[in-house]
């Protein structure tokens, strides 16, 4: 038991790498917000340009979701880094980091917002017409609001999981929290650091972990 | 354009690096084999047993679950690799790896089970256990495998996810495709072999992602 | 509209369906719909269910695509080429069997939202004008209520409210009161009364056959794609000649 406490929970030893860790923590809260506020709606932009049907691209659309689905973050990330140079793209880190699971997150959302948009019964668009809204009238005023929400527990659900995604950077050296907390773990030979770093990501992810446990309930009961 | 081929598809190199690769390739699977089964196996374990009357039991399952959907499984994985040494527990990269996804995709899997089961009219349960069966029985023979028929989309997406997944274990220095590939680019700095690993892993998932799109498509479009 | 006498309208015509023929894939649902309906006219379309009724009223809004024949309503033919046809929808109501309300919205945004964006107006006047509509209804009270909140008949009639909103020259009522609770069509058939009594051109799918006796000025009988017979309700519903509408008025005699 003293053994536990001594290498897992020696928090006093941490005191000077505070700073380092926090640090770490806020370029993790950085890269999962920009990967969600980039992804989701690149997302939905890709959901509705499919839906105005021009073949060509639609057939591009479904290459794109596929691929980016097909293929683990990891990679991706490995290869917005080291290949991309050879294009004459150079990548920081962060930023290939943050791409790869931003377009990996659009692919999913796309799937996502499309299973919607298929979900609203058609009698909303024939409603819509015949009064004489266009066709972008009713997506817009009609449609998307309905998407958005049957949208909304996948959507988080699948957010979740990518934005966990940004301790792959670790790999690429973005000095986010796992990276840090596993830096001083080695560094002091006590994995304090790495308790730190978990229950760090576990106040960043449970609260939304929760919420959408919550927002599945709410869905359960239509409002009436 | 032949600068293009010879950097991302030079056939000399992958000529060279195919064994490793495949190797790599074994291990992959090897891992998913393990990880997977067990994962199922677990969550819906797991589900199932959120379906007994008991509140503390419930309680501390979705702690559990919702615990592990918090945490990045890379996280996880450095935490068992590198931090459990510490108290004389020192795992394989192998065992290590599959522990961490294990961890990880059951707590997934426990959720998908647990909407598909709560998915079962409680109709179905009263018809069961009015003929005599017991709670057990009723479970296995007729709420599970109608609750798994319907959330099968999302199973097959999860299984899809772990064997992606497989990929962290590259962290660790467990040589599974995407090591292989990383070991092979360094040493002879061509990316050819990070495409190659990349178009693998694309055409081992690619039926499956278009097969799931199918299939949640097809849900969506009868209930329009 | 003297363009249009090679069919042989008269100034009185509303709408008029010519040659109408509608096939999905290979399978031809309207064998050539002939069909004239005068302003201010209520013609109620019966027959059994496979007649093609509803397919022949939603081509005349163009929800279903006439594979052939003409459609001319309020002189514009809606089947012509480069039509602007999001225009000519606004002077065609349409109720729905499935009502179609719009759930994130209120009675009330249900009605404004093609007054706003269609009719172009502000949302003070669009808001006073649904109300109007909604008054009309019988449901003033209960604008601020969402679909989910009201019974299948109230929201039927704001459904029939959004449509007469756009105040159309036409409006069409495809079986409004089939998905209905029996005690909640009484609602929605009177409204559809007040309607004709405003002097609204109605064209009316439905099997209510009282309703039929007693409001239409014409009953048309359709059977198997074609129109067999048409006339007065009394010719058509309570001494039919034509040995098939009297089996099915017997049938669906209630």
């Amino acid at each position: 038991m003293d053994q536990i406490v001594r290498y897992f929970f020696d928090f006093p030893l941490m005191a000077d790498y505070w700073p380092d860790i926090l640090r770490g923590f806020l370029i993790t809260v950085e890269m999962s917000v920009l990967t969600v506020v980039v992804g989701i709606p690149l997302g939905l932009l890709i959901a509705i340009i499919r839906l105005y049907g021009i073949k060509p691209l639609n057939a591009l659309i479904i290459f794109y979701i596929d691929f980016f689905r097909s293929i683990p973050q990891l990679v991706l990330i490995v290869l917005a880094y080291f290949a991309l140079p050879y294009f004459g793209l150079v990548l920081d880190p962060f930023t290939a980091t943050v791409c790869a699971l931003a377009v990996v997150l659009s692919a999913f959302a796309e799937e996502i917002f499309w299973a919607g948009i298929n979900a609203v019964h058609k009698g909303q668009w024939e409603a819509g017409r015949s009064t004489g809204l266009s066709f972008t009238q009713t997506l817009a005023y009609i449609i998307l609001p309905q998407v958005v929400r049957i949208s909304i527990p996948p959507l988080t659900n699948r957010a979740i999981g990518i934005s966990k995604g940004t301790t792959l950077g670790s790999v690429v050296a973005v000095p986010e929290l796992l990276n840090v907390t596993s830096s001083i773990q080695s560094n002091v030979a006590n994995p304090t650091a790495l308790t730190v770093g978990a229950l760090l990501f576990l106040a960043l992810f449970l609260p939304f972990v929760r919420f959408t446990r919550w927002l599945e309930q709410a869905y359960a009961h239509p409002r009436s | 354009m032949s600068e293009l081929v010879n950097t991302f598809f030079n056939l000399d190199i992958l000529r060279e690096v195919w064994p490793l690769l495949l190797e790599g390739l074994w291990l992959t699977l090897a891992l998913a084999a393990v990880a997977v089964p067990l994962s199922i196996a677990i969550g819906l374990a797991i589900a199932v047993a959120q379906d007994l009357h008991s509140k503390v039991l419930r309680m501390v399952l979705v702690a559990y679950v919702d615990t592990l959907r918090a945490i990045p499984p890379l996280v996880l994985l450095i935490f068992i690799f590198f931090g459990l040494p510490f108290l004389g527990l020192r795992l394989g990269e192998f065992p290590a790896a599959v522990l961490a996804l294990t961890l990880n995709g059951s707590s997934y899997f426990a959720e998908i089970f647990r909407a598909g089961i709560e998915s079962v009219p409680q109709g179905q349960r009263e018809a069961a256990r009015s003929t005599g069966l017991t709670w057990f029985q009723s479970m296995a023979y007729v709420v599970a495998p109608q609750g798994t028929r319907n959330v099968l989309p999302d199973l097959v997406s999860n299984t899809v996810e772990l064997f992606k997944q497989t990929s962290i274990a590259s962290a660790v220095a467990l040589q599974e495709l995407l090591r292989a590939a990383q070991i092979a680019q360094g040493l002879l700095y061509n990316p050819t072999p990070l495409v190659a690993a990349a178009i693998v892993y694309f055409l081992m998932f690619w039926p499956f992602v278009r097969l799931v799109s199918r299939m949640q498509n097809k849900t969506v479009m009868h209930s329009a | 509209m003297a363009a249009q006498n090679n069919i042989g309208m008269d100034g009185g015509d509303l709408v008029v369906i010519h040659g109408l023929h509608k096939s999905y894939g290979t399978v031809e649902v309207l064998h050539g719909i002939n069909l004239t309906v005068k302003k201010g006219e209520a013609v109620v379309i019966v027959g059994s269910s496979g007649s093609g009724k509803s397919t022949c009223l939603r081509c005349i809004n163009r929800l279903e695509e006439p594979t052939s024949g003409r459609i001319i309503v309020g002189g514009d033919e809606i089947t012509g080429k480069n039509v602007d046809l999001n225009a000519l929808r606004r002077r065609i109501g349409m109720v729905f069997q499935s009502i179609n309300l719009y759930p994130h919205k209120t009675a009330l945004g249900n009605v404004t939202l093609a007054l706003r964006k269609v009719v172009g107006l502000s949302k003070a006047e669009a808001s006073e004008k649904a109300l109007k509509y909604l008054e009309l209804v019988g449901l003033g009270h209960k604008a601020d209520s969402y679909p989910a909140q009201l019974s299948g008949g109230q929201q039927q009639r704001v459904g029939i409210a959004r449509a007469m909103a756009l105040e159309p020259q036409v409006m069409l009522f495809d079986e409004p009161t089939s998905a209905l609770d029996p005690e909640l069509v009484g609602e929605v058939l009177n409204v559809m009364v007040r309607t004709k009594d405003m002097g609204m051109t109605m064209i009316v799918v439905t099997h209510e056959m009282q309703f039929a006796r007693e409001v239409a000025d014409r009953v048309v009988f359709m059977e198997k794609g074609t129109i067999l017979a048409q006339g007065t309700p009394e010719e058509i519903l309570v001494s039919p000649q034509n040995p098939r509408i009297r089996e099915f008025v017997t049938r669906t005699k209630s």
